[in-house]
């Protein structure tokens, strides 16, 4: 009688199947990668709400769009007047901890799996990698997080243990323990398919997170294993401007990417919303068939922050031509697959992103916009470089500093610097403008060298609020679903 | 002609070998085990032939006729063998000399049809002496002076008339429905109402046949306390249905149907005119047979079966028009074009002359036909009903389409006198084109009445200016059609071993098969589709979707059942059963885009092979089920009834799956008591009370299984690799979800039965309820919710019924009838999972939590509107609206001095605290008229439609156009405008009251005289609405407002309801 009443699921894998399966525990692997591509107006990971909380809200770049559009969640980020209700930010919250869920249920299932063990570290790494990552990015938006180290049972839901905040610092250790674990376990690169977390990714991520933890000797010490090659070979890609571009996807310069490519039904290979919600918006008169909803327009101050003959400013920023004058015939903007923007009179906005562009001629697709396969560069050499200068010199290595500073410098065709750390800092927001970390390397400098953050906003009109400010708040229906075991962050 | 009909009968059923040995039984009871034994129907009146004498039976299989001679000859009593059944009457031997008479008074008893009733009792009151009426209803009496002649006739109200001088009386009798030996199906068997404990409540099938609807369910509405039927316009739309009360936050808080022992949760596939009754199992004592099933109630719908005799062919049919009874009317091309001007002044409002109004662009007078042919007939070994039914509904919104063809066949055979194999099945095939209504009567709501409809085949682009879709394109542009085949029915073997025990083993099946294609046509924003191009109404590329849906769930009944009946004081009934179940439903579906815009090339294999998309899902489920029952009365006074059920099912861990459910009840029949029989005043009296629980496990089927959901896309090495990720929280001890119900009812009828009336306490408490439960993001489950039991739902309340039967001031060509129904009931949430309230409907404008309704309205409360600056300055500051003059002002209910979500407070639900029906008859000769109103009274509807704009140009209704806030005009309800965002509140909330004149008849039967020549047994013709009127305060479209247990009342963008008005004919031929 027993027996009759066991209907296995129909059409859906069980945890039985995934014992017995060889390959599942890999497929649960790939599916924690899958959670990156989380984006649109819901849960985010990569997508414009992720780009809102890390760009819009730096001095980098503006909300963009028309005036109104998406004011509520975009414009309150941008001028620091957002509530703990702003749905951004519970959409961003919701899509980490989505992509944190599936790599507990994964290192959960790993260990059920018959794979042999060298495999299987293999792939606790990697997952271990990415809840590493995941964490970080949470603990720089919103300090201390709940912890989740396992799979909490259906009954533990509404236990303080998971349901109250960790400390920032213990967040840290978390995040540390599982990247040591990544550098200790994952392949080299060309050891293991392409996308997948290596050991030189782990180390380079590690060492970001040491420098958050201004433990520069650690941060020191692993990208300088990366630049001597210990890691594989990374190298700088010399085109600046084809880092982002699919002939730069997975180049000597990158650690790590969002892999994207196009699938048959072609909706799940690709963060959703990423490029085309970026893409240059039409306006005024219109008249084109525009490129994009024109969120995250560079400020007038990122364009300003290079040096003359910088080569890095045409390759971040799209500049709209002024409209022309009565009479004269405008020339437009040519990008650089040919597509022709016209002049200011029929675009919204006078500046775009350069590197969320994703030509739909020159560059694969699948006619979806919502789907561009544009690849998120996560970390890159050129980021390693500027690492290890800062802690090369905070620990009193200014040669090193100075090297691995003007090799950013001469890739955009610049003479070299003395490497101070203003110079290291002014490099670090050219060199990575526009992809997604100014806001938080702003607080972390802030935290290093105080008194920059607030002129620096007011002079955009903006007033950033210290003590505040540097996190965002818990998301309300969070707290509210917590039962209020959830505490929100100072000021809020 | 009659008399041939009288004098032919069919022999063979008197030739039947009965085997029966009685020992001083009542002459009743005999009858009745003949009756069940011969399959004939006998026709007497108590008093007339003195069954209440008792007799002894000796016979083995001994022919009929030489029995009810042995029987009846010694008492003194004649048969006669006519269509259906056999009439007994006093052998005309023994009238013997008749009294001195000073009268012979002649006359005709017709039923409410007008058809002449054979076999009535008529007696002289007070004496012995009386007759019979003939086939035709006929009769002729010698009566003495001052007589009151009393009709009667079972399942029929007696009726008396004054002969004074009169030497013809005519007599129209009314059916008796609440008849206390009527027998009324409680599942796995039948009882008589007098036995019940439980709060069964039966409509017959005439009442349905006379309304016309699509669905029996709707027909329902207004008849029956207690039964909240809600339904809306949509062709073949499923009508929502509570039995006291919302039971449960989830999917299951529909009751069970039953259909001739098939249990389903959709009976739209019935044809209305195929059903003789339907039963609701109101408490948890009567549903408790079907345990797991029935937590909801139960709707027992049991289909017609043939009458012994030659086979009869008859047709019943309607047809008529339908359209939307009530609209909203929105501002015209005038008044829009000053409101937006005052509220907008920036926007550039296309000039044209055109004054659009969309609704009526969209909505057509629809027309409904529905033709059903039965024959149907009986002998001793073969009893068939064989029926057609073609159904057509249009729907009143334009393209929309319905029809139906249901076949029907029910027949018995009787093996041998102990074996008996049964089938009833019912195969239908239902066509349907939708439209896509949702996306379509917003944007009518919405759309700019100064933008042309459609002008030449070319669109008036709504879009280009107010970003609202042209909403004849939205219905023209996409195609969508379904054809679903589905087969219900079953087989059944009955085994008669000894005296008394029968054995039955049957098989139900349930199949369905749902082929589904929606084609979206391609069109650009261009001149070839618009009048003026541009916006955003376009799709790039044509879509050609497909899904197939297959699902059967068959069940397995072996029941035994052993009815006795000892010193004709103790009646005893146990039964007990097993039921094995199984259920399995996969859906296949596949898409495919640049399909060719000719229907002829709507398949898969045209589309372009490179977008091709298919899927498919599959979910199956068991249970496993034993049952019990012990009905026992004694001295037709003292009488008990249990149920026992044990229910096992696949959706639960093996831990949990097993649930028992038990039930009670008690009658006490006051009237059958000696210091009460007799007395006319208070004919009827009985006291019951029962307690009963009930399980539910009505959760998708693998709600505690964790899965992992496949083909979850990465890319490696360039190439997409598929994955697999575990995403959902399940709760893996989820359990059965019981409801405990404790009833309590006095029934009793008054005036020799001609006020009968019943009313019951219920308190009914749901506890364990199982609930999607919102649970924190930080689980990472992309809901953010889980099924798991998370709360305790009440429901109490009080039924009443009163129904008043009667012939008009004696006369023989009056009698009325007048009914009333109403039910209050109370319901609550308690114990909600850790205090999580949860929340629903569109924007969430629902909070259900501890201590309110389920679906509670949770909104700020609308003061008035900010008439001044300086109002302003003196009121809190607002995070939820601007605060400017003419802009609603919204109170500060926590006091802390701003005016925020935090200020949002309940106002009521849709549940309506008390609903009603009233019905009535009134016939005339020949003629009959009867009406049903039903309504709600005190509950809230949200008139969300108002509120879910997207732009200033979105048009407005009239009534704001005119009333909104002005300098001119300071509105203290009215806002100046109508603007996108407006927080939930009062102001979109309104009274859901109503009163509705859900059914009006009015027929007319040919005299037999007429039809005579024609060969036709019966013609009546007859007129009928449905939804002629409703009072109501509410502005929307309707009150009546289908929904989930959470979202119920909403009103965004439902379908009209419609008013229907047909002419029908039914026709018996002989």
């Amino acid at each position: 009688c027993k027996d009759f009443l066991d209907v296995p699921p129909q059409g859906q894998l069980s945890e039985d199947a995934i014992r017995t399966d060889p390959a599942a525990a890999q497929k649960l692997v790939d599916g924690v990668y899958n959670a990156m591509y989380l984006g649109g107006f819901d849960a985010d990971m990569h997508g414009l709400q992720f780009v809102i909380l890390t760009d819009v809200a730096s001095d980098d770049s503006d909300k963009g769009s028309s005036p109104n559009d998406y004011l509520a969640n975009a414009g309150t980020v941008d001028n620091f007047t957002l509530t703990a209700s702003n749905g951004t930010v519970n959409n961003v919250w919701n899509g980490y901890f989505q992509g944190i869920s599936r790599a507990n249920q994964a290192l959960d299932k790993i260990p059920l799996s018959p794979a042999a063990d060298q495999v299987k570290n293999r792939l606790l790494g990697e997952v271990r990698f990415l809840r590493g990552y995941f964490y970080f990015n949470l603990v720089r938006l919103f300090g201390g997080v709940p912890k989740l180290d396992r799979v909490p049972l259906a009954s533990e839901i509404n236990s303080p243990e998971f349901q109250k905040r960790a400390s920032a610092a213990d967040i840290y250790a978390f995040i540390i323990s599982d990247l040591q674990f990544a550098v200790d376990n994952l392949p080299l690169k060309g050891a293991t398919q392409t996308g997948r977390a290596t050991k030189a990714a782990a180390q380079g991520m590690l060492a970001k997170v040491y420098l958050y933890q201004k433990n520069y000797q650690k941060a020191y010490e692993l990208t300088n294993e990366i630049i001597t090659g210990k890691s594989g070979a990374y190298a700088l890609l010399p085109n600046y401007a084809d880092i982002w571009r699919t002939a730069g996807a997975n180049s000597s310069e990158s650690l790590f990417e969002v892999q994207t490519g196009v699938n048959a039904a072609c909706n799940n290979s690709a963060v959703n919303l990423y490029s085309v919600s970026q893409g240059p918006r039409s306006g005024g008169k219109g008249g084109w068939a525009d490129l994009g909803f024109g969120f995250n327009t560079p400020t007038q101050q990122a364009a300003d922050a290079y040096e003359p003959n910088d080569v890095r400013r045409a390759g971040t920023i799209i500049f709209i031509q002024p409209t022309a004058p009565a009479g004269q015939r405008s020339t437009g903007t040519v990008l650089w697959d040919g597509f022709r923007i016209p002049s200011k009179d029929s675009v919204e906005n006078f500046r775009y992103s350069y590197k969320a562009y994703h030509s739909r001629t020159k560059e694969p697709n699948c006619g979806n916009n919502d789907y561009l396969p544009k690849n998120i560069r996560v970390l890159r050499y050129g980021e390693i470089l500027l690492i290890n200068a800062e802690a090369a010199l905070q620990t009193g290595n200014a040669a090193a500093a100075t090297t691995n500073l003007n090799a950013v410098r001469t890739r955009a065709g610049l003479g070299p610097k003395p490497a101070t750390l203003a110079n290291i800092w002014q490099e670090r927001r050219v060199e990575l403008a526009l992809e997604h970390d100014r806001f938080f390397d702003l607080v972390r400098q802030e935290s290093v060298q105080p008194g920059m953050i607030v002129p620096l906003f007011a002079a955009q009109g903006k007033t950033f609020t210290k003590g505040k400010n540097e996190l965002f708040p818990i998301p309300q229906p969070q707290i509210d679903l917590s039962g209020n075991q959830l505490t929100q962050n100072p000021g809020y | 002609g009659a008399t041939t009909a009288y004098a032919a009968p069919a022999q063979p059923v008197l030739d039947q070998p009965i085997t029966l040995q009685v020992k001083e039984e009542r002459m009743a009871a005999v009858l009745a085990k003949i009756e069940s034994q011969a399959n004939v129907h006998f026709q007497y009146s108590r008093q007339l032939i003195g069954a209440g004498r008792r007799v002894s039976v000796n016979a083995v299989g001994q022919p009929l006729a030489q029995l009810l001679n042995q029987l009846l000859e010694p008492l003194q009593v004649s048969y006669k063998l006519v269509n259906d059944g056999i009439i007994l009457r006093p052998a005309v031997a023994t009238a013997g000399p008749e009294a001195p008479a000073d009268a012979t008074v002649t006359g005709r008893v017709v039923d409410e049809k007008g058809v002449g009733l054979p076999g009535v009792n008529v007696v002289i009151k007070g004496g012995s002496n009386g007759t019979q009426t003939d086939m035709d209803g006929k009769f002729t009496i010698s009566v003495p002076d001052n007589t009151t002649l009393v009709f009667s006739f079972v399942g029929y109200t007696s009726q008396e008339v004054v002969v004074g001088t009169q030497t013809t009386i005519n007599v129209a009798l009314v059916p008796d429905a609440k008849a206390l030996s009527e027998v009324v199906v409680v599942g796995y068997g039948t009882q008589r109402r007098q036995d019940l404990t439980g709060a069964v409540a039966r409509v017959d099938g005439a009442e349905i046949v006379n309304q016309p609807v699509q669905t029996p369910t709707q027909a329902l509405q207004g008849k029956v306390a207690g039964v909240q039927i809600i339904s809306d316009g949509t062709p073949n739309s499923q009508p929502k249905v509570r039995i006291r009360g919302t039971g449960t936050l989830l999917g299951g808080a529909e009751p069970l149907y039953v259909v001739d022992g098939v249990q389903t949760t959709d009976i739209r596939n019935l044809s209305n005119a195929d059903i003789a009754s339907i039963d609701v199992l109101k408490d948890a004592s009567a549903a408790a047979i079907y345990g797991v099933r029935g937590a909801n109630g139960v709707i027992i719908v049991t289909t017609k079966k043939g009458a012994l005799g030659k086979p009869v062919l008859s047709y019943s049919g309607t047809a008529g028009f339908k359209q939307a009874a009530r609209l909203v009317e929105m501002a015209d091309a005038s008044q829009y074009t000053s409101y937006l001007k005052d509220v907008s002044p920036t926007t550039v409002i296309p000039t044209t002359t055109g004054n659009t109004n969309w609704y009526d662009e969209i909505l057509r007078r629809g027309t409904y036909q529905n033709h059903n042919l039965a024959v149907s007939g009986a002998n001793e070994a073969v009893r068939y009903y064989f029926s057609g039914n073609l159904l057509q509904d249009d729907g009143t919104v334009i393209n929309n389409k319905f029809s139906r063809l249901t076949v029907r066949s029910n027949t018995s055979f009787k093996l041998s006198e102990k074996v008996t194999i049964s089938s009833q099945a019912s195969f239908s095939h239902a066509d349907t084109r939708d439209v896509n209504i949702g996306t379509a009567y917003g944007n009518a709501y919405r759309a700019a009445p100064v933008i042309p409809s459609k002008l030449n085949g070319l669109y008036g682009n709504t879009s280009a200016f107010g970003n609202v879709g042209n909403p004849i394109l939205d219905i023209e542009k996409n195609d969508i059609k379904s054809l679903e085949n589905r087969l219900q029915g079953n087989i059944g073997l009955d085994v008669r071993p000894i005296e008394g025990l029968t054995l039955r083993s049957a098989i139900n099946v349930d199949l369905n098969a749902d082929n589904r294609r929606t084609y979206n046509y391609q069109f650009a924003n261009n001149a070839t589709t618009f009048l003026v191009t541009g916006g955003n109404q376009r799709n790039d590329r044509s879509n050609l979707g497909v899904s197939q849906v297959n699902a059967y769930r068959y069940l397995w009944e072996n029941t035994a059942t052993y009815q006795r009946n000892f010193n004709d004081k103790h009646n005893l009934t146990l039964l007990v059963g097993t039921v094995t179940e199984e259920g399995l439903r996969t859906e296949f579906s596949g898409i495919r885009k640049n399909v060719s815009a000719d229907p002829d090339q709507w398949y898969l294999n045209t589309g372009d092979p490179n977008t091709a998309e298919n899927n498919a899902s599959a979910a199956k489920d068991r249970r496993l089920s034993l049952l019990g029952r012990i009905n026992y009365a004694f001295n037709n006074r003292y009488l008990f009834t249990t149920n026992l059920r044990y229910d096992g099912t696949s959706k639960f861990n093996r831990d949990e799956r097993y649930g028992f459910f038990p039930s009670l009840g008690l009658g006490w029949v006051v009237s059958e008591e000696e210091f009460l029989k007799g007395n006319t005043t208070l004919s009827y009296l009985k006291l019951r009370a029962s307690f009963g629980q009930l399980g539910n496990d009505q959760i998708p089927a693998d709600t505690y299984i964790l899965t992992a959901d496949a083909n979850i896309p990465y890319v490696f090495n360039g190439t997409p690799t598929l994955g697999a990720a575990i995403r959902q929280i399940k709760d893996r001890n989820v359990t059965w979800e019981t409801t405990t119900e404790y009833d309590a009812a006095v029934e009793f009828g008054l005036l020799d039965q001609r006020l009968t009336g019943e009313l019951t306490y219920y308190d009914k408490r749901t506890t364990d309820a199982l609930i999607p439960v919102n649970i924190p993001a930080i689980f990472g489950d992309p809901e953010n919710q889980y099924i798991t039991n998370a709360a305790d739902i009440t429901n109490r309340g009080v039924e009443a019924a009163l129904t008043w039967r009667t012939a008009l001031g004696g006369s023989p060509d009056w009698s009325y009838s007048l009914g009333a129904n109403v039910t209050f009931n109370r319901n609550r949430i308690e114990n909600l999972n850790g205090g999580q309230a949860l929340f629903g409907g569109a924007n969430l404008v629902t909070k259900s939590d501890n201590g309110v309704a389920a679906g509670s309205f949770f909104l700020l409360d609308a003061i008035g509107v900010y008439q001044s600056a300086d109002e302003i300055a003196n009121s809190p500051r607002s995070t939820v609206g601007p605060r400017e003059i003419g802009s609603l002002k919204y109170a500060d209910s926590n006091g802390d001095g701003v005016i925020d979500l935090l200020d949002r407070r309940y106002f009521g639900s849709y549940q309506p605290p008390v609903y009603y029906g009233i019905n009535g008859g009134l016939n005339y000769r020949n003629v009959d008229f009867s009406f049903v109103f039903s309504g709600n009274l005190n509950n809230k509807v949200y008139n969300a439609k108002k509120q879910l704009r997207t732009s200033n140009t979105d048009n407005v209704e009239a009534s704001f156009a005119n009333d909104r806030w002005t300098a001119s005009n300071p509105s203290n309800t009215n806002p100046k405008a109508m603007v996108p965002n407006m927080p939930n509140s009062t102001y979109f909330l309104e009274s859901g009251s109503y009163l509705r004149l859900t059914n009006l008849v009015l027929g007319y039967t040919l005299p037999t005289a007429l039809l005579e020549r024609a060969h036709l047994g019966t013609v009546r013709v007859f007129a009928a609405a449905q939804n002629v009127f409703t009072v109501t305060n509410y502005t929307g479209f309707t009150p009546e407002l289908a929904g989930g247990p959470l979202d119920s009342g909403i009103e965004a963008t439902t379908y009209p309801t419609s008013r229907t008005v047909t002419l029908g004919l039914n026709v018996n031929f002989k």
